[in-house]
């Protein structure tokens, strides 16, 4: 199975879905996203650090320095109020259009 | 957050992510080499990240603005010779078309400094082509007195006449340069006196009240505020003063009213200007009238109106004139107009050509960075950040460049105020005001394009794989070969046009040099007097003329010394209707002639050659006799001798005068322009005011000029003496403006042509030194000196010849612009264009053999070795 590379738009919503379990290092986020889609969706760190820096731009995401388990010093992102408010916003149109691709490529295979 | 600690911040959080990349990957049981390479294989492109990343914060575009100059400059330090050859070319380019535009500002396009301008216009009489006299003239002051009471279109209509006046009393006497006003001249203008009031209605009738400009109030009444209500001795009568002008006030000097107004001098003092009925039906062309127009009425709808104003007189008299409207402003840059635009295009494609030189030689600079550029497209720096970075370059050139030329310009303001010629109107209103630094600003901008954008895209097309296999002298593909023979032919182009424009002018300027005057110049000298003391109010001015004449006559080194009411190249006077009394030619036919009032010996002093018949007597002061001209005779009795017959002159009236002689044509003004229709008559029959003396000297003119103007101030201590002039400095100034538009023309296609020269010989050095390796081995195969010579020169000619011919199809195209300010010279000639075509060439041709004699040069053992 070939991996998908993410739209921006997107990338930015599981950035902040993937924050909501707690704050997380940039490497973290990535591994996060592979593991949790199965392989499927692929991360390029030529999207990834831009759009963290973007969304701490933004003030939804603040980050801070802190040691990993491994004793490893790693700039940990988490989420802020304006950030939740911004994924359930994200949330909400995502499954306003998901439902409504859904709906279209079903109303498709049923006419084929 | 300071710069540098966010990007260390960057590069440790990338650190951290590979450290913990590589560390799952040692945990999944790969070698700690292994999973080092490969966390750095999977990452990707670091510095890419790092850019892209680093473009979110969002000042990156100033931080990268900052980089790139810093970057810049590192390069430019690496290449001083290069630098300093375009910061200084830019500098001359850019430093020559900022004065050149502050000029053009000052004088044609800041609106002059009266109330709402655009609403000012001058009103002159024009003739039909058939009258063979091109310039306009003064107007009637009937016309003035119908469009005063009636014109709807005007707000105000106003008359101004140029006069002398005598000051007596306040220090030397002197000769002032006056203008006569109708009492609403100011207030047309719309400026007002600083001390005192303007003139009032009823004051028309020559009350002897007069208006001082601020230089003569200050010169001469050590800008007294008292002076109001005073009484000033003028031509020998009071005068009250009651005002006194602003000091800013700037009105146009004499000579830019138009033809036929007065001298190139800024009038000092004003009287009313009024007229008693009399006066009103004369039918001389002698005021100007200025006048404002209403808000919202066009030009045309003005003078059509100010036309039939006068139809009535137009019928009666039979005349062929037309009154036109010219704006203000217009009529008093008219003179300059051409010229200055001219030099400004000129000066326009000499920065045109520098900016193509230094893109030419940053072409070549850059050659050397294909593989570096190469390197930095591979490390992942983008397309448009290389473009982006060339251009800065280009930037940086430049600014230095152009902040070197602001100076430039600045001082050679200074300079070209100094070097032009008087006539030049309201140059002294030039200076670097934010016109002229937005035109700056403008012409850095255009420049930096110019040179910047073909490196630039050049560079940034860079292929990283090819840059890096290739060797780096052979990176050069064809098509950025070609960009620079496009640039060379470019170069060629225009600085063809600029020889050819300046060839025209300088051969203009020899043939009017070498023009028969019909006078001569050396060891003439003259001296203006002027008869203005109420004492010569009722005669006399005669007697006194030949009195001094005789004294003068005395004088030891004094050959001939004669007078006449004005001299050659000063400007057209005294003209009126020829009329033969014996012959039935209807009024309109009658050709215009210039009078002139004389001496007998007037002719013998100024060198004029008698053609037939013979010269004034002495006991013909008073006599009805004329000489005429040799057009005037080939005009009026064509294929007939002219002696015995009569003129009338002055619109026919008053007595016929017998022709007694016919001598040679000389100009009235610039020798230039037509020679017009002369008739002399004796000085009493007129007896003007003003007078110049000429004396032929035998040797130095100065001893007996100083021995003239002693004897002059002892016949009359108050008579004004203006300084005295040879023949040959009044030539001189009659040519100035045309040497001096010459001159900074031939100037700029001699550095364009220069310019051009550099730009052959930077590019084929480079193709010569690119291609060393393979001459050396063209020489060690036993190829001769010349046929590498002849190779290189091939190459090199190649783009010049296309742009030879581009460039003289564009001069013959823009030639038809010039044909005002050429004299005798067509402006397509064959022979100059050959000329040219022939100057370019063989420039090129050196230009290209410098370097190819250096290639056939080459040792073969060296070139190879090299490789």
């Amino acid at each position: 199975m070939s991996r998908i590379e993410l739209v921006q738009g997107t990338l930015d919503m599981l950035i902040l879905e993937t924050l909501r379990w707690g704050a997380q290092h940039g490497y973290g986020i990535a591994q996060a996203i592979r593991a949790g889609s199965s392989d499927v969706l692929q991360v390029e760190t030529g999207s990834l650090y831009p759009a963290l820096h973007r969304l701490e731009r933004q003030r939804f995401i603040k980050a801070e320095w802190k040691q990993s388990e491994n004793r490893q010093r790693a700039k940990y992102y988490s989420l802020t109020a304006a950030g939740r408010k911004h994924l359930a916003a994200e949330r909400e149109r995502w499954s306003q259009v998901s439902a409504a691709i859904a709906a279209l490529m079903k109303a498709r295979e049923s006419e084929a | 957050m300071k710069w540098g600690k966010r990007n260390d911040d960057l590069d440790e959080e990338i650190r951290a992510h590979l450290a913990m990349a590589a560390r799952d990957r040692v945990e999944r049981g790969e070698s700690p080499a292994d999973a080092a390479f490969n966390a750095r294989r999977e990452f990707g492109n670091e510095a890419l990240v790092k850019e892209i990343t680093r473009e979110m914060w969002g000042w990156t575009a100033i931080q990268r603005f900052y980089q790139d100059v810093r970057y810049a400059l590192r390069q430019m330090r690496r290449s001083p010779g290069f630098t300093a050859v375009a910061v200084l070319t830019l500098a001359l380019g850019l430093g020559a078309a900022t004065a050149m535009f502050s000029i053009v500002n000052g004088v044609l396009l800041r609106p002059l400094e009266y109330h709402d301008p655009g609403r000012l216009f001058v009103a002159r009489t024009v003739l039909p082509p058939e009258a063979r006299i091109a310039h306009d003239f003064p107007i009637n002051a009937r016309h003035f007195a119908e469009w005063r009471a009636h014109c709807r279109s005007c707000e105000s209509v106003s008359l101004i006449q140029m006069a002398d006046l005598t000051l007596v009393g306040a220090g030397e006497p002197v000769k002032l340069y006056a203008l006569k006003t109708s009492w609403n001249f100011f207030q047309t203008l719309g400026v007002h006196p600083v001390l005192g009031r303007d003139f009032l209605p009823g004051e028309e009738r020559g009350l002897g009240q007069v208006i001082l400009s601020d230089s003569l109030w200050r010169s001469r009444f050590r800008a007294d505020p008292s002076i109001l209500g005073r009484a000033i001795q003028l031509n020998g009568e009071p005068h009250t003063v009651i005002g006194v002008m602003p000091r800013s006030l700037v009105l146009p000097r004499g000579d830019q009213w138009g033809s036929l107004f007065g001298p190139a001098e800024e009038p000092l003092i004003f009287e009313p200007l009024g007229f008693d009925p009399s006066q009103l039906r004369a039918n001389n062309l002698n005021y100007t009238s200025v006048i404002r127009l209403k808000p919202g009425v066009s030009r045309g709808q003005a003078s059509a109106e100010l036309n039939a104003l006068l139809a009535d007189f137009v019928r009666q008299d039979h005349l062929q004139t037309k009154i036109a409207l010219f704006p203000l402003l217009e009529q008093v840059t008219r003179n300059a107009r051409t010229s200055l635009l001219l030099l400004l295009g000129a000066v326009g494609a000499v920065l045109l050509i520098v900016c193509v030189n230094v893109g030419n030689l940053m072409l070549v600079q850059t050659a050397g960075r294909y593989r570096e550029a190469g390197v930095r497209l591979a490390l992942g720096a983008s397309r448009t950040r290389l473009f982006g970075q060339m251009l800065k370059e280009a930037l940086v050139l430049v600014a230095m460049g152009g902040t070197l030329g602001l100076l430039l310009a600045y001082a050679g303001l200074k300079l070209f105020a100094a070097a032009a010629p008087i006539d030049l109107p309201r140059l002294e209103e030039a200076h670097i005001d934010w016109h002229v630094l937005a035109f700056g600003l403008a012409a850095a901008a255009f420049s930096t394009f110019t040179c910047g954008l073909v490196p630039a895209w050049n560079l940034s097309r860079t292929e990283p794989l090819d840059s890096l296999k290739a060797s780096a002298g052979a990176t050069e593909s064809g098509h950025k070969l070609r960009f620079r023979e496009i640039l060379v032919g470019l170069e060629v182009a225009l600085s063809t046009v600029l020889l050819s424009v300046g060839g025209l002018l300088l051969l203009s300027f020899v043939k009017v040099m070498h023009v028969d005057k019909g006078f001569e110049t050396e060891r003439v000298v003259t001296q203006d007097i002027s008869f203005l003391s109420p004492k010569y109010a009722h005669g006399g001015r005669a007697r006194v003329l030949r009195l001094m004449l005789e004294q003068l006559a005395r004088i030891p080194g004094v050959r001939a010394v004669g007078a006449t009411s004005r001299l050659p190249l000063t400007g057209e006077d005294w003209i009126a209707n020829l009329h033969d009394p014996d012959s039935s030619r209807p009024e309109r036919d009658e050709p215009l002639a210039n009078f002139r009032f004389v001496t007998p010996d007037y002719w013998r002093a100024m060198g004029i050659p008698l053609v037939r018949g013979r010269f004034f007597r002495e006991n013909e002061w008073s006599q009805q006799v004329a000489i005429v001209s040799e057009g005037a005779g080939r005009f009026l009795w064509p294929g007939q001798d002219p002696i015995g017959r009569h003129v009338r002159g002055l619109g026919g009236a008053g007595p016929a005068f017998d022709v007694v002689g016919v001598v040679g044509e000389v100009p009235a003004g610039p020798l230039d322009q037509n020679r017009p229709t002369m008739v002399y008559t004796p000085y009493s029959f007129e007896s003007p005011v003003g007078v110049s003396l000429v004396l032929r000297t035998a040797g130095d003119p100065d001893s007996a000029i100083r021995a003239a103007r002693a004897m002059l101030a002892q016949i009359d201590p108050e008579m004004a003496l203006p300084p005295a002039q040879t023949m040959e400095q009044i030539l001189d100034a009659s040519v100035a403006a045309r040497r001096f538009e010459m001159r900074l023309a031939v100037a700029f296609a001699l550095a364009a042509l220069l310019l051009a020269g550099l730009g052959i010989c930077g590019v084929i050095s480079f193709a010569v030194a690119r291609r060393r390796p393979e001459i050396g081995i063209r020489i060690a195969m036993g190829a001769q000196s010349g046929q590498v010579i002849a190779m290189v020169l091939r190459q090199g000619m190649r783009p010049v010849l296309p742009g030879l011919l581009a460039g003289v199809a564009g001069a013959m195209a823009s030639s038809r612009l010039l044909t005002g300010e050429l004299y005798q010279v067509a402006p397509r000639d064959p022979r100059l264009i050959l000329g040219v075509a022939a100057v370019m060439l063989s420039t090129a041709l050196v230009a290209c053999w410098l370097p190819a004699r250096r290639g056939a040069a080459t040792d073969p053992i060296a070139a190879l070795r090299a490789e």
